[in-house]
C-alpha cells in the first residue's frame, strides 16, 4: 500500500499523506525517567512514588506516577516482591473509579447536602440517642476489608470504647471468618503460615474452591513461576480457567470436600504417607483422628463426591509421593455450610503429611480483600483490638493502658456476628447501624430479606466513597469517604505483608478519609477526649505496633511507613527483637535473603519452620466432625444447584467501583448471566446467550443463559458481582465461623419467552 | 486515565477571629498531597531490580527477538495459549500505557469452549491487531491512512491522514480498529512501534503475568495460511488477510470448540448517512434510468425529472459526508483506487454528479437532442456507481452483506423506486406503476424468503443475522411489512382511480416504497453481524 512517487514530490508526498500532526501526537510516547521505559507523552510524571494496590489481598505493589504530587497514571512494581511488575486490571485501573461522577461530595442527611459540622451532630445525636433508649446492644457497626489498619482500629475503638456499643462486624465475615476461625483453632492463632514463594517451591500444589487465574492473577504468576514442574490439582465442581490451566481437575459435587478430604486423609494412611516423626512431635489429637476416618473408604467417597476411586487413588498418591505439597483454598471452602471443618480438613492434611513449615508447602488460605488481614488482627470486633480476648483480664489491661483509656471502657462479651446484626435488625433489637465501605443490600446472602431488615432501622448511616450504592441509597445519613490513593494507612496482604498506601489524589468535594471522618465524629461524641493522640494514620500505626508487642504477629521491629516503603512491605512477625538479632535471620526459614543489612527483614518468609504453633502446648490439633447434608438439596420443583463465585478479574465485589471504569466495563459482561451446560439447556430448550428466568424459594430474577460445558450438569453457576444473585442465595451459615454458605442452593431455570 | 478538573478552593483558613474548627482543618488535609515530601528519600532511587517489568529491564527478553526484522521479515505477536488464563491484564496495561481514552481499548480478551461430550474445554484468548501479511484496512482505506511498514511489517494507521469513514472496521474481520467519536478517527494497535525500537517489549508483553504474549520474527512470504484455516475456532477465514499472530497451544482443541458468545445477537450500528445516501442515490441512478430508457425510445422527458434525479442525487452525496468524522481530507480518495471499493466508489459518484449536472443542463437549456445520449451516459455511470456500492459491502466479507442479497436488494432499489419515481413525475403514468409495483412484490417476497430460510437453517452463514431481524429488529421488520402493504394499497387506487386522485395515489405508493426502502436499509446496516475475534463478554 506504498504510494509510489519520484523523490522530487516529497512535498507533495507529505501534503497527500500526513504521517505526523496533532492527532498523530496525541499518542506519542517518550521515556518516563523512574525505571519506567515509554510512557505517554500527555501522562509522564515529574516524580513516582509506590503504594500497594486497594483491590485483593494480594496486595501488589503499583508505582504511582506523580505530577506536582497528583497521581496521573501508574503502572505495576517491579521492584516489588509481591508483584514483581505485574498487575491486574483493577490494580491497573486504581486511580479510575477515583473520578466517577457519582463521588459523594457533602454528607447526605435524609438525601439532603449538609455541613460537616451537622452530618457529625445528627451522627452523635440520633445514635445516642437510641443508645440511651435501648441499650448498647441496640446500635452495630458493620465494617470492612477494604480500609486501612489504621482507620480499622480506629473505628473499632471508637465504636466500642468510645461510644460504647456491643455489637460489631466486617464484610470479612463473608469471606475470610472462617479461615480465620480454623486456623484460630487448628493453630492457636489466625496465622496463615505461607509466603507466596511458596507457589514457586512447590511439587504439589492442591488448590480447592479456590480460581487463581480470575481471582488472584498474580498470585496464579507466581505458580507459572515454578520450575519444578509442578503439579496442579484444582478440586473445583466447575471447569474453571484454573482447572483448564492444572494438572488434574477434580470435578466433585458441590460441598462433596469436606468427605473427599476425610477420604484423601484415609488413603494416605492406607498408603503410609503419614509422617508419624511429624505428628508426634508437633501436634495433637491424631489418634482420634485416624479412627475418625474410618469410616471413610474410597467406595463412599466416590459415591459421595462423584470421583472415580481410580482418580482418589491418584490424588492421594501425588500427595503422599511428594516432598513438597501446598494446599491452597479460597472462597469455595470458606462459603460452606460446614467450612471450618472443611479449612481443617485442608490443614490436616498438611500436619499428618508434614507438609509445614517447610518451602512449597503448607495449608494455607488466600484471602479476598485488601486488608481482610488487617481486620482479623485489629477490627476489634469479635477479638479485642490487636488480637487480645476480651475476657482474659492480662490482655483487657494491655490494651486499656496502650490506649490510656480506662478498663471498663472495654466490653467484656464478644459481638455477635453478622448474621446475627441482620437478624437482631430484623427482629427490632438493633436500631441504629453504621455500615463503612461495604454493601450489604447487594452482598448480603439472602438479600431481599436483608433489605427487608434494614428499612426497619431508625438509623442507617452509611460512610462510603458513592452515594449510589445499593446500601448508601437507603442511608439516613451518606458521609462521603475519600478512597484509596487519597490517604495514608497500611494494608496487611494474604502473605501477611504490611504494605503502605499513600495520598496521590485530593478526594473531590469535601470527601475526608475514614479516619479523618473519624477524628470528626469522635471530637462530634465527646470532644474526642480519648483518641487526642490518634492524629494521624501514621501515629496509629505507633499505637498498633505497641498493641502487638509479645503477639505472634509483633511488628515492633518496623520502624515506620518509610521502612515498610523500602523494604517492599514486611511479612509479620517482625519483632524489635528479631530486627536486632545478630543473624537477621528470623525463625521461620528465610527463603531468599533480603539486603546485607542486618535490619532488614528476609523479603519472603513462612510461619512454623520450628514446628512450634501458637496453642499453650505448641502443637495443631487435629479438628473434625461428621459432614452435614446440603441445608437447600436440589429436588423435582428446583433441580439445579446454583454455585456463585467471582465472574471475571475486571469485577471486584458488588462493582461500585469496577463498574466506574470504562475499560474494566469492557472486559466484564454488563447483565447478569448464568452458566448452564448444554445438555441441560438442550432439555429446556435454551441457546445460548438467550434470557432466562432463575427461580429460588427466595426470589426470581433473570439472566442472559450462557451454555458451557465447564458447569456439570444439574448445576448452573451466577458471577456475584450482580444484584440480582444474592436474592436467590440461601442464608445458611457455617455454624463455627458464621460465614454465609453462598456456594449452593437449589433453583429452577426456564427460558424467558420473546 | 484523565487528569481532574482543578478542584475548588474551599478549605482555606478562615480569616480574622473565626476559630479554626477541625472540620476546616481535615479538610485542609485531605488536600493536601505529601507522597513525594515524605517518601522522597525513597522516590529518587528510581528503579531497584526485581522481577520483569517496564522498561529495558531484561526480565522479558525471553519474549522479545534478538535482532530487529530483516528484509522480507515481520514483527508478529506470538500468544502461547497454555498460559492466557484470562486475566486481561493485558488490556488493562495497553490501556494505560498508551494512554488511550477512557473507553478505548486495542486488546481484548475472549474465550472459547468445548468438549460438551467428554472433558469440559475451555480457553480463554488474547487478541489485538494481527498485523496482517495482507491488511484489509489497509486495502479498504480510501484514503491511505494504513501502512504496513517496510522494516517491520507493523500496520500502522496515520491517524492525521484518517477521514473517519470507518470502512476499515467494516473491512477488518477481527473487530480490531476503534472509532473514536470525539476526535472523528479510527486509532488501533501500532505493537507499540517506538517501544520496539527502543529494545523495550510492547506494553501487554510487559504486563502479561504469565508472559503468554511473546514478540517474534516471520518471514512474511511464509503467512500464507490455508483456506479454511483459522486463528483460534470461530475466528475469520485467514487466508482472507493473512492474520501474522500465532497461537500456539499443546493441549488439543475439541472439534465443537465455538466461542463463548457463539449466537450472541448484537444490532450494530444504523449508519444514518449512509442508509440516506444508499437509498436517494439508488432512488436517482433508477430515475435517470427510466429517464434514459424513456430518452433512448424518442419519448419526450420531462426537465422537472431531470432536475428531481440530479437534486436527490445532490441530497444523498451531501448527506453521506456526515458519515465521515474529517471531511476536509476525503480529497485524497484517489489514493485508494488501486485497491479501494470506497476510493472507487467517490470516483464514480463523483463521475454521476458530473453527468447528472450535464443532463440537468441539457434539460435546462433545451438540448433535447443530446439528451438520449447524455441520459444514456448517466444511466450507465449511475449503474456502475451502485455496484461500486454494492461491491463496497460485498468486499467486508460480511455473511449478510453477500453478494447476491446486496446486489439484488441495491439494485432492487434502483428498479423499483425508479420505476415508482418515473411513474409519479410521468403523470402518473400507469404502465411505470404497474412495473414498479410487480418488482416491489419480487423484491419483498424474495427478501422474505431469503430472510425465512436464513432463519430456519441453523448452519447458514446468515443465520445470526436473521435471528437479529426476527428477535432483535422485529419492529423494523414488520414495519417494512406494513409499509409494502400500504403501499400496494395505494399503487392499486393509483391503478384504478384517474386523474388528481391517481396521482394522489401515485405519490403515496411512491411514498410508501421510499419509506419502505428506508426502513430495508436500517436492517442491512443494523443486522449485519460483523466477524470478530472470539468474545465472550458481551452479554
Amino acid at each position: 500500500m506504498k504510494l509510489k512517487l519520484p523523490a522530487k514530490a516529497e512535498a507533495l508526498q507529505k501534503l497527500v499523506r500526513q504521517h505526523g500532526g496533532p492527532l498523530t501526537s496525541r499518542l506519542v510516547r517518550e521515556p518516563g525517567a523512574f525505571g519506567l521505559g515509554q510512557v505517554p507523552s500527555r501522562l509522564k510524571p515529574d516524580a513516582v512514588t509506590t503504594a500497594v494496590c486497594g483491590f485483593c489481598a494480594t496486595g501488589c505493589g503499583l508505582k504511582l506516577h506523580l505530577r506536582d504530587g497528583h497521581a496521573v497514571n501508574l503502572s505495576a512494581d517491579p521492584a516489588y516482591p509481591v508483584n514483581l511488575g505485574m498487575a491486574c486490571p483493577k490494580g491497573w485501573e486504581a486511580l479510575t473509579p477515583l473520578d466517577a461522577p457519582d463521588r459523594g461530595l457533602t454528607p447526605l442527611l435524609e438525601g439532603k447536602p449538609v455541613t460537616w459540622q451537622t452530618a457529625a451532630g445528627a451522627f452523635a445525636t440520633r445514635m445516642k440517642r437510641i443508645l440511651e433508649e435501648h441499650g448498647p446492644e441496640s446500635v452495630a457497626v458493620l465494617s470492612t476489608g477494604q480500609i486501612v489498619t489504621e482507620e480499622m482500629a480506629f473505628l473499632g475503638a471508637f465504636a466500642k470504647f468510645g461510644m460504647g456499643l456491643h455489637h460489631m462486624d466486617s464484610n470479612t465475615r463473608q469471606c475470610m471468618a472462617t479461615a480465620a476461625v480454623a486456623y484460630k483453632q487448628s493453630f492457636g492463632f489466625d496465622a496463615p503460615p505461607f509466603t507466596y514463594a511458596d507457589f514457586e517451591e512447590s511439587d504439589v500444589l492442591v488448590f480447592m474452591g479456590s480460581n487463581p487465574c480470575i481471582a488472584h492473577p498474580i498470585m496464579w504468576q507466581r505458580v507459572m513461576m515454578n520450575r519444578r514442574n509442578p503439579k496442579i490439582v484444582v478440586i473445583d465442581p466447575r471447569r474453571t480457567e484454573t482447572a483448564q490451566a492444572a494438572t488434574h481437575h477434580c470435578a466433585i459435587r458441590p460441598k462433596s470436600d469436606l468427605v473427599l478430604l476425610y477420604g484423601l486423609a484415609r488413603l494416605l494412611i492406607e498408603k503410609g504417607a503419614v509422617k508419624h516423626d511429624f505428628v508426634e512431635a508437633h501436634t495433637t489429637g491424631y489418634e482420634a483422628f485416624a479412627e475418625f476416618i474410618e469410616g471413610f473408604d474410597a467406595a463412599r467417597v466416590s459415591r459421595e463426591t462423584g470421583l472415580t476411586e481410580a482418580r482418589l487413588h491418584e490424588i492421594a498418591d501425588l500427595i503422599a509421593g511428594h516432598e513438597r505439597v501446598s494446599f491452597w483454598w479460597t472462597m469455595g471452602v470458606n462459603q460452606g455450610h460446614e467450612s471450618t471443618r472443611t479449612a481443617q480438613a485442608i490443614i490436616n492434611l498438611a500436619l499428618m503429611t508434614g507438609n509445614m513449615g517447610r518451602p512449597g508447602t503448607g495449608a494455607n488460605s488466600i484471602t479476598g480483600q485488601c486488608n481482610a488481614m488487617g481486620s482479623r488482627l485489629f477490627a476489634n470486633a469479635t477479638s479485642l483490638l490487636g488480637g487480645h480476648d476480651a475476657g482474659k483480664p492480662a490482655d483487657r489491661a494491655k490494651v486499656a493502658g496502650i490506649l490510656g483509656i480506662p478498663e471498663d471502657r472495654i466490653p467484656p462479651q464478644s459481638a455477635v456476628t453478622y448474621d446475627q446484626i441482620i437478624e437482631r435488625i430484623a427482629d427490632g433489637r438493633i436500631k441504629g447501624l453504621w455500615v463503612l465501605a461495604t454493601n450489604p443490600s447487594h452482598s448480603w446472602i439472602d438479600s431481599e430479606a436483608c433489605n427487608r431488615a434494614l428499612e426497619k432501622l431508625d438509623f442507617l448511616v452509611v460512610q462510603d466513597m458513592y452515594p449510589t450504592t445499593d446500601t448508601a441509597k437507603r442511608a439516613h445519613l451518606y458521609l462521603p469517604a475519600a478512597g484509596w490513593g487519597e490517604k495514608d494507612g497500611t494494608f496487611i496482604n494474604a502473605e501477611r505483608r504490611i504494605g503502605v498506601v499513600k495520598k496521590v489524589r485530593r478526594a473531590p468535594g469535601q470527601a475526608l478519609s475514614d479516619f479523618n471522618i473519624l477524628r470528626l465524629l469522635a471530637e462530634a461524641w465527646d470532644g474526642g477526649g480519648m483518641f487526642r493522640g490518634w492524629t494521624s494514620p501514621e501515629a496509629v500505626f505507633g499505637i498498633l505496633k505497641q498493641l502487638s508487642a509479645g503477639q505472634p504477629f509483633d511488628f515492633t521491629g518496623i520502624e515506620d511507613y518509610s521502612m515498610l516503603c523500602k523494604e517492599g512491605g514486611i511479612q509479620w512477625p517482625w519483632s524489635a527483637a528479631e530486627a536486632q538479632g545478630s543473624a537477621g535471620q528470623p525463625e521461620g526459614a528465610a527463603v531468599q535473603a533480603g539486603s546485607a543489612a542486618v535490619t532488614s527483614p528476609p523479603r519472603e518468609r513462612r510461619l512454623f519452620a520450628d514446628g512450634r504453633f501458637f496453642h499453650t502446648d505448641g502443637r495443631a490439633k487435629f479438628l473434625f466432625e461428621a459432614p452435614r447434608p446440603l441445608p437447600e438439596p436440589t429436588d423435582n420443583a428446583y433441580p439445579f444447584c446454583l454455585l456463585t463465585g467471582r465472574g471475571t478479574s475486571a469485577q471486584w465485589h458488588t462493582n461500585t467501583r469496577t463498574g466506574k471504569s470504562d475499560v474494566l466495563r469492557k472486559l466484564h459482561p454488563q447483565h447478569c448471566l448464568v452458566e448452564i451446560h448444554p445438555m441441560d439447556a438442550a432439555l429446556l430448550r435454551i441457546r445460548n446467550q438467550d434470557r432466562v428466568i432463575i427461580t429460588s424459594r427466595r426470589a426470581t430474577v433473570e439472566a442472559t443463559a450462557i451454555l458451557t460445558p465447564c458447569v456439570q450438569p444439574g448445576q448452573c453457576f451466577m458471577p456475584m458481582h450482580y444484584e440480582e444473585v444474592n436474592r436467590l442465595t440461601l442464608a445458611s451459615f457455617d455454624p463455627h465461623s458464621r460465614q454465609p454458605s453462598y456456594k449452593a442452593c437449589a433453583v429452577r431455570i426456564g427460558r424467558k419467552v420473546e | 486515565m484523565s487528569l481532574r478538573p482543578p478542584e475548588p478552593e474551599i478549605a482555606a483558613a478562615p480569616a480574622g477571629d473565626v476559630e479554626w474548627t477541625l472540620v476546616d482543618q481535615l479538610l485542609a488535609e485531605q488536600r493536601t498531597l505529601t507522597a513525594v515530601e515524605r517518601f522522597s528519600q525513597w522516590h529518587e532511587q528510581g528503579q531497584h531490580g526485581g522481577g520483569r517489568g517496564q522498561g529495558t529491564g531484561d526480565g522479558y527478553s525471553h519474549l522479545m527477538p534478538a535482532a530487529p526484522p530483516g528484509p522480507g521479515e515481520q514483527y508478529r505477536f506470538e500468544v502461547n495459549l497454555d498460559a492466557c488464563t484470562g486475566c486481561k491484564a493485558c488490556v488493562s496495561a495497553c490501556h494505560s500505557l498508551n494512554g488511550l481514552d477512557d473507553d478505548e481499548a486495542w486488546r481484548d480478551v475472549g474465550s472459547v469452549i468445548g468438549g460438551r461430550r467428554g472433558e469440559a474445554w475451555q480457553q480463554t484468548v488474547t487478541t489485538a491487531c494481527h498485523h496482517c501479511a495482507d491488511p484489509a484496512c489497509a486495502s479498504g482505506c480510501p484514503v491511505a491512512a494504513y501502512e504496513k511498514e517496510a522494516d517491520t511489517g507493523i500496520v500502522r494507521h496515520l491517524d492525521d491522514q484518517c477521514i473517519g469513514c470507518q470502512y476499515c472496521i467494516l473491512k477488518c474481520p477481527y473487530d480490531v480498529p476503534k472509532y473514536s467519536k470525539r476526535l472523528g478517527i479510527v486509532r488501533k494497535c501500532d505493537m507499540c512501534v517506538g517501544r520496539l525500537r527502543e529494545g523495550e517489549a510492547p506494553a501487554c508483553v510487559q504486563a502479561c503475568p504469565t508472559g503468554a504474549i511473546a514478540i517474534r520474527i516471520v518471514r512474511i512470504d511464509a503467512i500464507q495460511p490455508e483456506s479454511g484455516s483459522r486463528l483460534v475456532p470461530g475466528a475469520f477465514d485467514s487466508a482472507y488477510t493473512r492474520p501474522a499472530t500465532l497461537y500456539r497451544t499443546t493441549r488439543p482443541i475439541p472439534a465443537d470448540a465455538r466461542p463463548a458468545d457463539a449466537g450472541a445477537l448484537r444490532v450494530e450500528h444504523a449508519h444514518w448517512p449512509l442508509i440516506w445516501m444508499l437509498t436517494l442515490t439508488q432512488l436517482s441512478v433508477g430515475l435517470f434510468t427510466a429517464l434514459a430508457v424513456l430518452a433512448l425510445a424518442g419519448k419526450p422527458v420531462p426537465s422537472a425529472a431531470v432536475f428531481s434525479a440530479t437534486g436527490v442525487l445532490m441530497a444523498g452525496l451531501a448527506v453521506s459526508v456526515l458519515h465521515l468524522g474529517r471531511p476536509l481530507g476525503a480529497w485524497r480518495f484517489f489514493l485508494g483506487l488501486r485497491t479501494s471499493w470506497m476510493s472507487r466508489e467517490i470516483l464514480a459518484f463523483n463521475a454521476l454528479a458530473g453527468c447528472a449536472t450535464l443532463a440537468s443542463g441539457a434539460a435546462f437549456f433545451g438540448q433535447d437532442r443530446f439528451m438520449p445520449a447524455i441520459l444514456g451516459l448517466t444511466a450507465l455511470t449511475g449503474l456502475a456507481s451502485v455496484f461500486t456500492s454494492v461491491m463496497i459491502y460485498v468486499d467486508t466479507r460480511r455473511p449478510y452483506w453477500n453478494a447476491p442479497l446486496t446486489a439484488v436488494r441495491f439494485f432492487g432499489t434502483v428498479l423499483t423506486l425508479g420505476t415508482g419515481a418515473a411513474a409519479a413525475v410521468l403523470g402518473p403514468d400507469k404502465s411505470w406503476l404497474g412495473t414498479s409495483m410487480g418488482l416491489l412484490a419480487l423484491l419483498h417476497g424474495w427478501m422474505q424468503a431469503r430472510v425465512r430460510r436464513a432463519w430456519e437453517d441453523d448452519d447458514s452463514p446468515w443465520n445470526a443475522s436473521a435471528r437479529v431481524i426476527r428477535l432483535r429488529l422485529r419492529g423494523i421488520m414488520d414495519s417494512g411489512d406494513a409499509l409494502f402493504l400500504t403501499a400496494l394499497l395505494c399503487g392499486f387506487c393509483a391503478l384504478i382511480t384517474g386523474g388528481m386522485a391517481s396521482a394522489v395515489w401515485a405519490a403515496l405508493y411512491f411514498s410508501a416504497l421510499l419509506a419502505g426502502q428506508v426502513l430495508d436499509r436500517m436492517l442491512f446496516f443494523t443486522a449485519a453481524m460483523g466477524p470478530r475475534m472470539t468474545g465472550g463478554c458481551r452479554s
